[in-house]
């Protein structure tokens, strides 16, 4: 544990030049994150950090998808505004997550959710309808307050189900999550399968922060056109670099003990029957709200 | 016994380079993965099934492979790896904007696209947990239009432009590039299902999303299919008996 945190903070630090400039105001946290990239490690960096990771993972797990398919389903304004409020104070009080950290995460889709969003409010006509309209040389964009109301509702959904997924990424390393997975009988290659690739990505990040930092220092991203010819580079020359390297973990394995099964250590963590019962009433107070709001989302 | 050795490392680079094509779609689509909550419950269900056919082919075929040679679970396990980080990468871009290849364009190509589905899935699920881009209940939607879609087209044009002899570099050219643009229509459609136009239904929503997502996904098809170009010359130097291997260079099917 104290290792792969040890590891996770020098990888940090030697960061990637790019985003450093556009990520500089965020340094203070001292683990960058941001819509840039790089931020997976953040989210996983973030996991370890946490202090309710000490809980049951199946618990966070079965709780967040609960929650998650709730506010999807009951599809309730104030269902989703509870879930956002009680998801945050978990992640960042319960958690400890700096409150800039957390937000940063939840902004990450906020690209695509403005997007979607506005396809959704917006409606062509070649007659003006709807109470406010524009004419735009061949027809009508318009929209209504019905619509508009229908694009805040569903803003509100989708940052609680957000909130509901990140609570869980927050909080649960990635290889507690497979192990969950696991145990819900996920085919076994598929289970072995991930949690190799979840430890090769952080070999090929290392790999490619070297290469990278090193084509930078010789102004390999110059201008639009060498930072193209750079990534392609890079980028074959690590596909490269992965194929011998599988082959030399192969034989790592082999040479300690392979014989066709991977197996893991994973931590006992208790399951507290407190979180049981509040877990439980949280939901259940969930689907009393939904009924007592006649709104339709 | 280093004659043996290279055979295997062959079928690993080939299997790898599936792998890598499934991912590559992936990261293409970054800027589209349908985030969680924006489907009705439905439709998550509803994506999610239709992609099942495409998962039990693509699981059978790595189970296949990893019984006639075990070697190979490195070798897919560092494609999908492969594919997760080229997917997170910032790619170059003129507008200063923050976006991402796909790279299932490039693993289709050079692994074919039945493969991809399973390692899809999974780099799918590592964005979602890690990046926080796409969903878990939005996981069979997205599954479709990166993991199955968007490969099986890429894979088609490639074979496609091989067989009427278009310059190969070419080929890898409109390849990545119209499996990301059609990436991207699936999805435009799969939104529009879920939201249909008052005034028109699901046509004319269909042309609200594409519209309102060009601006940032077709300089990304340009660049996804000049960067997978410039990978491929750089593998054609550096790794062109592993390419041979794979298939690559005799046409691209193993």
């Amino acid at each position: 544990m104290e290792n792969s945190l040890a590891k996770w903070i020098s990888f940090f630090r030697a960061g990637n030049k790019g985003e450093d400039q556009k990520t500089h105001r965020q340094e203070k946290h001292h683990h960058r994150i941001g819509h840039k990239h790089g931020e997976g490690s953040a989210i996983d960096f973030y996991a370890y950090a946490s202090k309710i990771r000490h809980w049951n993972p199946t618990f966070k797990v079965i709780f967040s998808l609960i929650t998650l398919l709730l506010v999807i389903l009951l599809n309730n304004p104030l269902v989703s505004l509870v879930v956002i409020i009680s998801m945050a104070y978990l992640t960042v009080i319960k958690g400890g997550l700096p409150l800039g950290a957390y937000i940063s995460v939840l902004m990450i889709p906020i690209t695509f959710i403005i997007l979607g969003t506005i396809a959704i409010g917006i409606d062509f006509s070649s007659l003006p309808m709807g109470q406010f309209n524009l004419f735009i040389g061949f027809g009508y964009v318009f929209t209504s307050a019905d619509k508009l109301q229908e694009m805040a509702f569903l803003m509100l959904k989708v940052f609680g189900a957000i909130s509901a997924m990140i609570m869980m990424t927050l909080s649960t390393p990635s290889s507690e999550i497979i192990g969950v997975l696991r145990k819900a009988h996920v085919p076994k290659l598929i289970i072995e399968l991930m949690n190799l690739i979840y430890r090769y990505i952080f070999i090929l990040l290392d790999v490619f922060n070297n290469m990278r930092n090193s084509a930078d220092s010789r102004q390999g991203y110059g201008d639009f056109k060498t930072s193209c010819y750079t990534f392609g580079s890079v980028a074959s020359n690590m596909l490269v670099v992965s194929l011998k390297k599988a082959n030399a973990y192969y034989t790592a394995m082999e040479a300690r003990g392979y014989e066709g099964d991977l197996i893991f250590l994973e931590e006992e963590k208790k399951m507290a029957v407190s979180h049981l019962i509040i877990g439980a009433a949280f939901i259940i107070f969930l689907i009393l709200l939904r009924i007592m709001t006649p709104w339709e989302g | 016994m280093n004659k043996s050795m290279n055979i295997r490392e062959k079928r690993f680079v080939a299997i790898a380079a599936a792998i890598a094509l499934v991912f590559g779609l992936t990261p293409v689509a970054n800027a589209m993965h349908i985030m969680e909550g924006y489907l009705p419950a439905g439709f998550c269900i509803a994506w999610g099934a239709i992609c099942i056919p495409f998962l039990i082919a693509g699981y059978m075929s790595i189970r296949k492979t990893l019984k006639e040679n075990p070697k190979t679970i490195t070798l897919l396990a560092m494609a999908g790896a492969y594919v997760f980080v080229l997917s997170s990468l910032k790619i170059p871009s003129v507008t200063g904007s923050c976006s991402h290849m796909t790279g299932t364009g490039l693993g289709a190509i050079l692994f074919g696209p039945t493969a991809v589905s399973i390692l899809g899935i999974i780099v799918l699920i590592f964005q979602a947990i890690l990046l926080a881009h796409g969903g878990l209940t939005t996981l069979g939607a997205n599954t479709f239009s990166m993991a199955i879609a968007g490969p099986f087209v890429t894979y088609g044009i490639f074979v496609l432009c091989k067989k009427i002899k278009v310059n190969k570099h070419l080929g890898v050219f409109l390849a990545a590039a119209i499996g990301d643009l059609f990436t991207y229509c699936v999805t435009a459609f799969q939104l529009a299902m879920a939201y249909p136009s008052e005034s028109g239904g699901v046509g004319v929503s269909v042309v609200k999303f594409l519209l309102v997502f060009a601006p940032t996904q077709l300089p990304l098809a340009i660049i996804e299919g000049i960067l997978t170009v410039v990978i491929i010359i750089g593998l054609e130097t550096y790794a062109s008996s592993e390419l041979a291997e794979l298939g690559y260079l005799a046409g691209g099917v193993k």
